[in-house]
């Protein structure tokens, strides 16, 4: 190549009017054929051209660690961060809970868990008395999931006669808190009672007597588990 | 501004990170700041030139960002929101620094500047593949206004109407400013050995296609 800028300055001229159009995209019929002739203003479309490739080619750049670590404190100081969440947050995201069918069955499920897992040999005779305080709630649940009225009976009347046993060491206000707790039960059990007395197949009168007769187990057991504890 | 768009998993577990955030989950902060650090980074550093600037307007971005992110509300994408903001704050910080009045004038006093040609070896070329830490280098050495439209432009994928409107500048002003820049970078690459060779030509009969 001999050319130089003298020999083709016109044309060179229009080229240079025209190059950022040219570049832009627009059709620019002059660019095109003058760049065939001119070797000058041909390099200048083909650097600006691969420059554009070599742009776009260029790699994502890391920022270091110390970014980051320096957000973090100042949201942390602006208190943006929620509270971390405590052990039973994540029952209350557990939408399913605000159902009451989907709950029926979860309860369903727990109780026929319980009742799969639980010891099934029942204290006979007075060996409620014998066994641990756990135990004891472990077999009181266990009959009242499985709806054995008698056994749960026989468990409660075993367990007030180790309280009555008892009760003379307890601290006076303590007693008179079970007292009061056992008086309240008694009365639920004495209408429940008298409920299937007159209607024997009332199911709901049954259910809350098994229910009042598992409370007052457990709260026999807690009295006890309380004497045994001091 | 002609972004990619991202795929569609990405973009649901986005959404998800975003409403997290806006809870104030810290791992959701960090999740969005690790998968938009290095295009935050990358956009601060060009626009700037300096390592130091460009990490403080990252920083300066992300808490903005965090802080307004009760906001955002997805009526665009996540990450046009986040790029936006970021060149808010480093246009802001040029601004603050006054050298984009300085680039502006530069632009008018280079109006009319010729091209500049090597009549000695008229037939060499940029090669192919321009070395990247050299046009890094010399994108950083451009004049603030020049660097700035070519970094949205050419870089960031802004339209011209877009850059207009984020300079506060006709569409023509952005234009020009773009093609100036580019004619500096040439001249500054063209200037340092090692990046030139000669080869075959490599121009097609088509007006080149713009982004």
């Amino acid at each position: 190549m001999s050319e130089t800028r003298h020999d083709s300055s016109a044309a060179c001229y229009r080229f240079e009017l025209e190059l950022q159009a040219y570049m832009e995209g627009e059709n620019k019929p002059f660019v095109l054929a003058h760049i065939r002739e001119c070797a000058f203003c041909r390099v200048v479309v083909e650097d600006l051209e691969a420059l554009r490739a070599a742009v776009r080619e260029l790699p994502l750049e890391e920022p270091s660690a110390a970014v980051w670590s320096n957000i973090r404190a100042q949201l942390a100081t602006a208190g943006a961060f929620a509270e971390k969440a405590g052990f039973w947050s994540w029952f209350s995201q557990l939408d399913f809970l605000r159902r009451p069918i989907p709950v029926a069955a979860f309860a369903c499920m727990v109780a026929l868990g319980c009742l799969l897992t639980a010891p099934r040999n029942y204290p006979e005779q007075d060996s409620t008395s014998a066994l641990t305080a756990t135990a004891r709630r472990t077999a009181v649940r266990s009959m009242g999931f499985m709806g054995d009225n008698e056994a749960l009976e026989r468990v409660v009347r075993e367990l007030e006669a180790t309280f009555r046993a008892r009760e003379g060491s307890l601290a006076p206000d303590v007693k008179t808190t079970y007292e009061n707790s056992l008086l309240s039960l008694d009365t639920s059990i004495r209408e429940c009672s008298d409920s299937l007395q007159r209607e024997p197949g009332n199911s709901l009168a049954h259910e809350y007597l098994l229910a009042a007769y598992s409370q007052k187990a457990e709260v026999l057991s807690s009295a006890l588990e309380f004497d045994e504890g001091r | 501004m002609s972004q990619q768009k991202a795929p569609a998993p990405k973009a649901a577990s986005e959404t998800q990170l975003v409403a997290r955030a806006q809870r104030g989950d810290e791992q959701a902060f960090a999740a969005l700041f690790e998968i938009h650090k290095r295009r935050v980074y990358s956009l601060c550093l060009r626009m700037t030139g300096n390592t130091a600037e460009a990490e403080d307007l990252t920083q300066e971005a992300f808490l903005q960002l965090f802080r307004k992110i009760s906001t955002f509300r997805g009526e665009s994408a996540f990450s046009t929101w986040l790029h936006r903001l970021a060149v808010n704050v480093v246009l802001m910080h040029l601004r603050k620094k006054g050298l984009q009045q300085v680039s502006l004038d530069e632009v008018d006093s280079c109006q009319d500047e010729p091209v500049k040609r090597d009549y000695g070896d008229n037939d060499r070329r940029l090669m192919g593949s321009v070395d990247r830490i050299s046009l890094s280098r010399a994108i950083a050495d451009l004049p603030p206004g020049y660097r700035t439209v070519f970094v949205l432009h050419d870089v960031e994928g802004y339209e011209h109407n877009e850059i207009a409107e984020i300079m506060n500048c006709s569409v023509g002003n952005s234009k020009s400013q773009l093609h100036k820049a580019r004619m500096k970078l040439r001249d500054w690459l063209r200037q340092n050995e090692g990046l030139m060779t000669s080869g075959e030509p490599v121009i097609s009969d088509q007006a080149p296609t713009e982004r």
